[in-house]
């Protein structure tokens, strides 16, 4: 089946612990997943491990796989945006922000003002819903439950909004090519000012509770540490490659939509509880773009237009052959839409470029060395959703 | 920028024949095509020079068409801004024949993962990739579902792939009737009960008063 390196075979005798040699004790092979809780979908990693020690870590892909891409060339443009929904089901917007950008860029489409102020308001308040997941599902991964519940209780609200906007909680078919698809009303827009105001006060509260927790420090700082060469050399992007102090962010420096009108920082980690890169790192960076997601809210919410929401698009969408890669900031990374069309109705050929995919590739590089327990805390902290993992 | 790069390689590496691809139409990205069996120094070159330091690979695909394959090589600088699609062809091979290419793996570790994908999906052989095995299919699989002429194998492990009886006809169905029924797509709340004269409803209801 496999042919990756056997760690068997090389140092039988002795490793290197530390500063100490010590003996070498038999590797234990053991399965985390695929229907681990901590792994966060269906994941499976499978750990070599020296008594608690993690030597190696080989993760497997593929349960979720669903051959998207072969999907996609049997579907009209229009008909992709449900399929893109259900990669990453936990940020659907931004995926179907990045496919709408891609395509219209094709088709030279202009989106009126109104649609561009809504897109970047629910892509936002998608990355608030999306970091307070991984918040959740984090401490729990570290052993508290209580934040999850908190974070729930807001996400929850983010949810309701989206389900009035489009009709469903997760899987949204919102955004369309030449705009998105519902005009928000008044009173939408001033139930987001009121969860702004209160959701900044609370955000810093579970920041407090568990960002600054003394077990949550000791248990993620200086764990799991990438440093900026490997996420350079892995292709990391987005918080994690943000954490590992690289200031990167598309919105800035390869602006789309309407961003660059709007003022927001890029947070890095600066290694303030341990090492740059390590774990508590990605998770500062997270709660600190959250602050960023309202800033940015704030100015849309002052500055939206009235006006139609839906541009001119032919009825039935034929792209002009060629070839276009267009890369957008999801809430988990770059997510890049390489679109390759000979002019008929169907994409020739539609790649995904999956910043979760490739972060999953890191976890070889960081795992050995970890404890078991460590290795939960690693792989909470690159925040993968396996949909768009396997596609 | 193209045209930079494309100089830059045609001094730097010996015969590696790099020409811009133009878009087709007015809109879309440019691309460079490479020779094949160059890819490994191309992309060691691209990365160490100074001017473009292509620092990230971002993606490796393939897509295949009918008289070749099309590996494309998405590279990205973020220290520079920049980004290059690099493509090589390939035959296509057969089988029992893939096509092979040289694993930029010892350049970027990301091309690990995105080799094994391409090889998975098109079909294409990356000789040098230290762990080269599907990734996204199970390990047995056959075949390589995106290319155009890939038909799913019958049985997979005595697993009938894609039974029939899994096949949720009464959903197509279901779509098949409402698209004949409400012919304006606007109408698809099929949720009520239509109850306006002359419906099904309307006529069961007319049936029971008569009765």
């Amino acid at each position: 089946m496999s042919s990756h390196t056997n760690h068997d075979e090389a140092n039988v005798d002795k490793i290197i612990l530390g500063d100490q040699e010590v003996l070498k004790s038999d590797l234990l092979t053991l399965n985390m997943g695929p229907q681990h809780p901590a792994t966060h979908g269906v994941l499976r990693v499978e750990i070599k491990t020296d008594s608690e020690i993690v030597v190696d870590a080989i993760p497997h892909l593929g349960y979720l796989h669903r051959c998207f891409e072969k999907h996609a060339e049997n579907l009209d443009y229009r008909g992709v945006i449900p399929f893109v929904d259900r990669m990453d089901y936990l940020a659907a917007m931004s995926m179907e922000w990045g496919y709408a950008l891609t395509v219209e860029k094709m088709l030279g489409t202009e989106v009126p003002k109104r649609a561009e102020y809504i897109r970047i308001l629910v892509a936002e308040l998608q990355r608030i819903a999306s970091h307070l997941v991984f918040f959740g599902t984090y401490a729990i991964d570290i052993g508290a439950f209580t934040p999850f519940l908190y974070a729930f209780q807001d996400r929850e609200e983010i949810l309701r909004l989206f389900e009035e906007l489009s009709g469903a909680r997760m899987l949204y078919n919102y955004i369309w090519i030449g705009g998105v698809w519902n005009d928000i009303s008044d009173s939408q827009l001033a139930r987001i000012t009121t969860f702004c105001d209160k959701f900044e006060i609370e955000l810093q509260k579970y920041h407090n509770l568990v960002g600054e927790n003394k077990i949550f420090i000791g248990r993620t700082a200086n764990v799991g540490v990438i440093t900026k060469e490997v996420a350079f050399d892995y292709g990391a992007t987005g918080p994690v490659l943000r954490g590992s102090g690289v200031k990167w962010d598309l919105r800035k420096d390869r602006t789309y939509g309407m961003y660059e009108r709007f003022e927001f920082d890029i947070p890095v980690g600066t290694g303030e509880k341990g090492t740059v890169g390590d774990c508590w790192d990605r998770y500062h960076v997270r709660i600190l773009e959250m602050f960023e997601s309202i800033k940015i809210i704030r100015q849309v919410l002052a500055g939206i237009e009235e006006g139609p929401v839906m541009g001119k698009v032919p009825k039935i969408i034929k792209v002009p052959a060629g070839e276009i890669y267009m890369r957008t900031e999801c809430p988990r990374g770059e997510l890049g839409y390489h679109l390759i069309s000979d002019g008929g109705k169907t994409p020739y050929r539609l790649k995904v470029k999956s910043s979760c995919f490739t972060h999953v590739s890191i976890l070889p590089a960081i795992a050995p060395g970890l404890m078991i327990a460590d290795m939960v805390a690693a792989i909470g902290s690159i925040d993968i959703v396996l949909g768009e993992v396997d596609r | 920028m193209h045209n930079q790069i494309v100089q830059f390689l045609n001094n730097s590496v010996g015969g590696c024949n790099a020409v811009i691809n133009a878009p087709v139409g007015a809109v879309g990205d440019q691309s460079i095509t490479v020779n094949a069996a160059n890819i490994l120094e191309v992309c060691k070159a691209l990365k160490a020079s100074s001017e473009f330091e292509f620092n990230v690979l971002q993606v490796i695909t393939g897509t295949d068409y009918p008289d070749k394959i099309e590996i494309s090589y998405i590279l990205a600088s973020f220290s520079k801004n920049l980004e290059v699609i690099l493509k090589a062809n390939l035959p296509r091979g057969d089988k029992f024949n893939l096509p092979k290419i040289n694993s930029v793996e010892a350049v970027w570790s990301a091309a690990n993962f995105q080799e094994r994908e391409t090889y998975d999906m098109i079909g294409v052989e990356f000789v040098g990739h230290p762990d080269f095995r599907r990734i996204l299919c199970p390990y047995d699989w056959d075949g390589h579902p995106l290319r155009k002429d890939y038909i799913v194998q019958e049985k997979y492990l005595d697993m009938v792939v894609d039974p029939p009886a899994k096949n949720n006809t009464d959903d197509q169905l279901f779509g098949k009737r409402l698209k004949e029924e409400l012919g304006d797509p606007k109408r698809v709340s099929a949720s009520w009960k239509d109850s306006s004269p002359g419906s099904d409803a309307a006529e069961a209801t007319e049936a029971k008063d008569g009765e």
